[in-house]
């Protein structure tokens, strides 16, 4: 190593390029290898998606190809299902990522006050969200609720919450930006306040405006942030099942049947094996595409605010 | 602060964003200290005898029901979650942050791909992979094991601390390591005295919400473990008992549950906030 | 053990001596309050174990998986009884009802031999059956040198027996000759109304005698009663639970059925002439006098506000009633309950019943000793026990029900209640078709009369739809 140590450049030179080489092996292998464990069973439950497999039938489970998925692809409860993810995600994680960009513009400065703030923020985010649900159902709750009470007081009587086909997807997501938003607002936090200061003392001093700062700026220097912060919500939230099955176990009607709703029912009510996988892979499929797309949107960021490394 | 009238509206929506957030909070605090029947009331009151009845009930272990009484196991479900949660954020931060620092640092082959394949754990469908888990779990002998479940519950904060403290390393310039090994260090000191610490308020911030995750969860320990190895989830959970949902005691048990949280959140915020010598060292 | 006191225990038992005298005997021979509870349950042991070897499996052990429930509450306070009788150790994991299934699921399907005994419903049976997860007992309630002489298994009552057997033919009837015996009851509920009677007497009104009367009384309460009282609380949650109770009693009561049963197929007949009268008045009476959150309504919410004072009356399970009745409730000794007949046609009611039963699990290492422990909890001192003793008060032996302790406890602190289940049981069994798809069936029936209930689809409709979803289920599963 101390070729390496006294001369930088030779980082890639040849005669230490084999140890350099293995060295970022030995660094991550580790973590994979604990990983493969976790990635056979996978295999397994890819195999199950190919299978009419009713753990009530054992005798007619049998090898079926892509049957499950024909049958989810034309049926028009599974459209229902994907549109509910995607409208559940993209609410949830649109609005909880601008509240939690602005929380965190609130709180940059490092007072002791803004430090407070912040740890008591992050409440919600420690109450698991099975708990939670369990807790506002009983706030919304008309009978003893107290934010039923206090809607009540306004007036708003008729509003019924989680119960009602036309507010339940409102007051799941609500829930949802109670619980989550305070996980964008510590990452923003955390890289707002790592940001170098050079840039904004200088644009300070020439007086460039507040808002031309924060656009051209902080917002284009956060967004590695942004982007691991949406990519961690995002796929949490298509894949949301404890809030919103313990508010209203996927009701009214279907109102509330996401991915994992659907196939958690299909699995530990039904014991349909092969549908409940075949469901997941496509969830699965969904969420990788989606990875994809924002880890190489985060590598460009990264190129882009770092060109040199 | 130069405009009166921005200021006043940056006070206004500090208010407003503490109230959202904290309202359930403050609520679940003082239903703690309530019994079912005064929080079960309409209009609610904020006026009522505190009483202590449901902390006592947690920490003696007998819920005093309307039907009896009813042993819990809510110490042991707190300290079952202790040692999940802390086990899988130490092994996460072992095996997570080095790999984090290879994939900012080095660019090697297969390198994203592993990288990608990491975070991929962040998308696999737990609920199916349950299952045959289970199946293999057994037949290693390692269901109903804290070994068996810290490994499992990697695949919520392995995926986690990895990306976030990656951001933080390819954020950190290289030059400090270079100059610092110029001086006659080897690689692991330039590594543990200079990268960890520049990187410290992402792995503080990314173990701390890997924490708390590994703390929400229940699936797991349901699936794979026995009674006496199930966390506070699972046990605030026997407070919907058949005679009733005992919203005080679980309320309780949230406050219990959120104390160690906290107070790692505090400990943790030190680092966020003081540590943070990041900015100075790019800028 | 001294052999005087335990012929003193023995002569009680025999009921040759009261209670006091028994005391002053024991007290006489020098015998403290505790030890002569201890003989009494050693020779209560003693009793039991004539005739059979109950013995034979001593020194091993048993593992419970159990549900937070105060029928599992009885059976742990007894177990040591159990231990002293057979010598078997017995270990137990309790899971709160909200995840208890998806537990035994996860125990099953993974084939875990970690659990010997569980508990179980009948219409889990209808999947754990099939899946070769559950023992068929009938074997071991035919064999004499596994079943105590005095277990008396028709003693438990014969409805519910057959309602935990069932030969695995999608549509056959429970408890045919072909059936398998796939659990053993231990305690049930039955479906009738428990009411507020501090408010009825305040508002002058009597209990509902049928179904457009519950709606006409329910809409009262909602309109009079003030404060947001409200008046029938029902379950409306997407889930199985909302369709078993009331619902599908009183659906039955209407001589609506789930399928039409020809041969080994199986046609919905949710979408009949009686599903759609029985379920338009189902509608209105929820959107007239129901909750006001009623589709996220389970179990726990109806019996909170039974006992917050918060609705007039619930359609649910009797159990509901007596627990909201015990102490520590607001309305604690303000509940009443009365015998339902939804169908101002019929004289009897036909109340669907849910059974919490016991099974044994196919991968369990020790199923004779597991059988030991049934044949105890299911047995008739066990029933006494948890009758008199504890909070089993839906107990599925006559020998309970009759029993003198048991019913004056129920008579002092829950008066009517007694009189209502004997009203009921004569009609009280399962109504569903056995079929393995139960499950999916239910759900999307709650969904549809979600729907409903919402006026997103009338009741016609949605009904008609609900038939079509079904029948498309079960032609995809080849039944």
């Amino acid at each position: 190593m101390s070729d390496i140590a006294t001369r930088p450049d030779l980082i890639v030179a040849k005669p230490v390029r084999r140890r350099a080489n293995l060295l970022p092996y030995l660094l991550s292998l580790p973590a994979l290898i604990v990983c493969i464990g976790v990635l056979i069973p996978f295999f397994t439950a890819v195999w199950y998606s190919l299978e009419a497999y009713n753990m009530a039938f054992p005798s007619g489970r049998h090898f079926i190809g892509i049957g499950n998925y024909i049958d989810l692809f034309t049926s028009g409860e599974f459209w229902h299902t994907v549109a509910l993810s995607m409208i559940y995600m993209a609410a949830s994680v649109i609005l909880e990522l601008l509240l939690g960009l602005g929380v965190a513009l609130l709180l940059r400065e490092r007072t002791k006050l803004n430090n407070v703030i912040s740890v008591a923020l992050l409440m919600p985010l420690m109450v698991a969200p099975i708990i939670a649900s369990l807790i506002w159902k009983l706030m919304t709750n008309p009978t003893f609720g107290v934010y039923a009470w206090v809607v009540d007081s306004f007036g708003l009587t008729g509003f019924h919450w989680a119960s009602s086909p036309g507010t339940a997807m409102f007051t799941v997501v609500l829930i949802d930006i109670w619980v989550n938003t305070p996980f964008i607002m510590i990452l923003l936090l955390a890289g707002l306040r790592s940001l170098p200061t050079q840039p904004f003392e200088a644009a300070k001093l020439d007086g460039v405006p507040a808002r031309f700062v924060f656009f051209r700026i902080t917002l284009p220097m956060l967004m590695p942030y942004i982007i691991t912060a949406t990519l961690f919500r995002m796929l949490s939230a298509i894949q949301e099942f404890s809030i919103v099955y313990g508010m209203t176990q996927g009701g009214p009607g279907n109102s509330l049947m996401l991915f994992q709703l659907r196939s958690y029912i299909d699995f530990y009510q039904n014991t349909n094996v092969g549908r409940s996988a075949a469901i997941l892979m496509v969830l699965w499929a969904i969420t990788f595409v989606l990875s994809k797309l924002f880890v190489n949107q985060w590598h460009a960021m990264r190129a882009r605010s770092n060109p040199g490394a | 602060m130069r405009n009166p009238v921005l200021k006043a509206l940056r006070v206004i929506a500090r208010i407003v964003i503490v109230l959202f957030f904290m309202f359930p909070i403050f609520w679940i605090v003082l239903m703690s200290f309530q019994t079912n029947a005064q929080i079960l009331t309409l209009p609610p009151s904020l006026i009522f005898k505190p009483s202590l009845a449901n902390y006592v009930t947690l920490i003696t272990g007998h819920l005093q029901t309307s039907v009896g009484t009813l042993d819990v196991a809510f110490l042991q479900n707190l300290g079952n979650s202790l040692i999940l949660s802390v086990g899988a954020v130490i092994v996460s931060l072992v095996l997570g942050v080095p790999a984090a620092y290879a994939f900012a640092r080095f660019r090697f082959r297969l390198g994203e791909d592993m990288a990608f394949t990491l975070l991929s754990l962040k998308f696999a469908p737990a609920l199916l992979v349950l299952l045959p888990l289970s199946l293999e779990f057994q037949m290693v002998g390692l269901d109903n094991t804290y070994i068996g479940l810290i490994w499992i519950y990697q695949l919520i904060t392995l995926p986690l601390i990895l990306w976030i403290v990656r951001g933080y390393f390819e954020d950190a310039s290289p030059d400090i390591e270079y100059a610092y090994r110029v001086d006659g260090h080897s690689w692991l000191k330039g590594f543990l005295k200079i990268a960890i610490p520049l990187a410290r308020p992402g792995i503080a911030a990314a173990g701390l919400l890997a924490f708390i995750f590994a703390w929400n969860n229940f699936i797991y320990a349901l699936v794979l473990a026995s009674g006496d190895k199930q966390p506070v989830t699972v046990g605030a959970l026997a407070f919907v008992t058949a005679s009733g949902i005992q919203y005080g005691q679980i309320a309780a048990a949230v406050v219990l549950s959120i104390i160690p949280t906290l107070a790692i959140a505090l400990y943790a915020q030190r680092w966020l906030v003081e540590g943070l010598s990041l900015g100075a060292v790019k800028g | 053990m001294n052999d005087k006191i335990k012929d003193t225990a023995k002569e009680w038992l025999a009921g040759g001596m009261s209670r006091r005298g028994f005391g002053k005997r024991m007290a006489g021979l020098g015998v403290g309050v505790a030890a002569a509870n201890f003989a009494l349950g050693g020779a209560a042991t003693e009793a039991l174990a004539a005739d059979f070897d109950w013995q034979a499996h001593k020194g091993k052990t048993l593992r419970l998986l159990l549900n937070k429930h105060p029928y599992a509450n009885a059976m742990i306070a007894d177990l040591a009884h159990f231990k002293a009788l057979t010598g078997i150790d017995v270990q137990y994991d309790i899971f709160p009802e909200d995840v208890y299934f998806d537990k035994v699921t996860a125990a099953l399907s993974s084939h875990s031999s970690r659990y010997d005994v569980l508990m179980t419903g009948a219409y889990q049976t209808w999947q754990y059956g099939p899946a070769k997860w559950l023992v068929d007992m009938k074997p071991y309630l035919q064999d004499a040198t596994k079943t105590a002489p005095n277990y008396d298994w028709n003693g438990i009552i014969a409805n519910l027996r057959a309602s935990d057997a069932w030969s695995g033919v999608p549509g056959e009837a429970l408890g045919s000759a072909s059936a398998k015996q796939w659990a053993v009851p231990l305690g049930f509920e039955l479906y009738n109304v428990s009411y507020n009677k501090r408010l009825f007497d305040k508002m002058k009104l009597e209990p509902p005698k049928n179904l457009p009367d519950m709606i006409e009384i329910g809409s009262k309460i909602t309109r009079d009663a003030g404060n947001g009282i409200y008046g029938v609380s029902v379950r409306g949650s997407r889930s199985w639970a909302t369709i078993h109770p009331g619902y599908l009693s009183t659906y039955t009561n209407y001589g609506a059925k789930d399928f039409d049963v020809s041969g080994t197929t199986l046609t919905s007949a949710v979408n009949s002439a009686q599903s759609k009268a029985m379920n338009k008045l189902w509608v209105e009476m929820i959107q007239k006098a129901g909750p006001p959150n009623w589709a996220t309504y389970t179990w726990y919410e109806v019996a909170q506000d039974l006992g917050a004072g918060r609705c007039g009356m619930i359609y649910d399970a009797n159990i509901i009633g007596f627990f909201e009745n015990s102490p520590g409730n607001k309305e604690s000794g303000h509940i009443g309950y009365s015998a339902f007949v939804p169908n101002p046609d019929m004289k009897q009611s036909t109340s669907n019943v849910w059974i919490w039963s016991l099974g044994i699990s196919s991968f369990s290492k020790e199923k004779d000793a597991s059988w030991y422990f049934i044949q105890w909890a299911s047995g008739k001192n066990f029933g006494i026990f948890g009758g008199v003793k504890q909070e089993l008060v839906d107990p599925v032996r006559e020998t309970t029900w009759k029993d003198p302790a048991f019913k004056e406890r129920l008579d002092n602190g829950y008066p009517g209640f007694y009189e209502a289940f004997e009203q009921s049981l004569p009609g009280a069994k399962i109504y569903f078709t056995p079929q393995p798809l139960f499950f999916n069936v239910t759900t999307e029936w709650a969904a549809s009369l979600q729907q409903m209930v919402a006026k997103q689809v009338s009741v016609d409709n949605g009904l008609d739809k609900l038939a079509a979803h079904i029948d498309r289920e079960m032609k995809s599963a080849g039944i």
